[in-house]
């Protein structure tokens, strides 16, 4: 199966891999994966206490090219974002921006997951009341 | 096979593969004397028995033949089998294809302890494989993962008797008649045979990078 592109740049080039004070307050951490092909998925966000704008983002993704580009778009997505606005963003926006083929699909609902995760978990760290995504993401941890 | 004459039947008229051997819906198979059935079954259906036959009943040995052939290689493997009842009772374990037609994973999620630990674990194959790229090795790391290796497969053998255990309820239920209430069973089995499809990656992944 051919990559497009944009998931082959994304996978030659991944932004923002690394990681994140765990342990920090600022820091939400979402760690996601799909059993039946073995991905697993560590995204971290750092968001400004102030404004809620999400100023870092750092992932680390175990698994195919699909799965790297996916995470990888979503923590470029996700920065300069507050976390609000980083909840709108759909798996939907992630097949479309990489022309993910339907077997890769869930690649991107992983990376939508570990954004609702980081989030979620970076939400109970601080007290902030849980919207509806966000507690469909904790749930489905 | 018609049970008057003796004689092969369409393929179509068999229900599943259990009905190919005259089992229930059963998972504890003994399957020393699934082999003799098996063989026994081929010798009859065997498409030379109906060389001299009509062109449909040559045609039906033949479907019966692979029919057979299918179902054997389903019902011997306990891991096969526990997947082929599920898909029969509706709850098919999904390929990474059909997720994928579903547009979502299935949502049986990893656990977050298990999610941690595969994580780490990738992180220690990554440096192991860098390791050997660079034509070094690092004792430690190799000693680790062998570590790792040795405990998920030990996961594996706890996984298959815990399988077994469920295959004891589910029997019980089908002699009982109760398949219908049997949900409970059908779902710890698709939990595990789930858990069980990682860890066998996993187990795979070790032994790439340790270049086993």
């Amino acid at each position: 199966m051919a990559y497009s592109d944009k998931v082959i740049d994304h996978y030659n080039n991944p932004r923002n891999v690394g990681q994140l004070d765990k342990s920090s307050e600022t820091v939400g951490t979402g760690l996601v994966g799909a059993p039946e092909c073995g991905d697993v998925m560590r995204l971290q966000i750092r968001v400004n206490p102030e404004t809620q704008v999400i100023e870092e983002a750092k992932f680390k993704t175990f698994g195919c090219g699909s799965a790297i580009a996916s995470s990888s778009l979503a923590t470029e997505w996700v920065k300069g974002k507050t976390v609000e606005e980083a909840l709108q963003i759909k798996n939907t926006d992630i097949v479309k921006e990489l022309s993910l083929p339907p077997v890769k699909i869930h690649c991107s609902v992983l990376a939508e997951d570990a954004i609702r995760a980081a989030i979620g978990d970076w939400k109970k760290k601080n007290g902030v009341a849980e919207t509806e995504a966000a507690t469909q993401a904790v749930a489905a941890q | 096979m018609c049970a008057e004459c003796g004689k092969v039947q369409p393929a179509s008229a068999v229900q599943d593969y259990f009905a190919v051997f005259g089992l229930p819906r059963k998972l504890a198979i003994d399957t020393a004397g699934l082999e003799r059935s098996f063989y026994k079954l081929s010798r009859k259906l065997h498409p030379d028995v109906y060389a001299r036959a009509s062109a449909e009943e040559q045609q039906w040995s033949l479907e019966q033949t692979s029919l057979l052939n299918d179902a054997y290689r389903t019902l011997k493997n306990p891991v096969a089998r526990t997947e082929y009842l599920l898909k029969l009772e509706g709850k098919p374990v999904a390929s990474e294809e059909q997720a994928a037609q579903d547009g979502k994973p299935k949502d049986s999620r990893a656990p977050v302890d298990m999610l941690e630990e595969v994580f780490e674990l990738n992180m220690q194959l990554e440096e192991m494989r860098m390791n050997r790229k660079m034509g070094e090795d690092d004792p430690a790391l190799r000693g680790d993962l062998e570590k790792a290796r040795q405990q998920f497969e030990g996961q594996l053998t706890a996984l298959d008797e815990e399988l077994k255990t469920q295959w004891q309820q589910w029997d019980a239920a089908v002699d009982a008649g109760a398949t219908d209430g049997a949900e409970q069973v059908k779902d710890k089995m698709f939990a595990l045979l789930d858990r069980r499809r990682y860890i066998r990656n996993l187990v795979r992944d070790v032994n790439d990078a340790l270049g086993a």
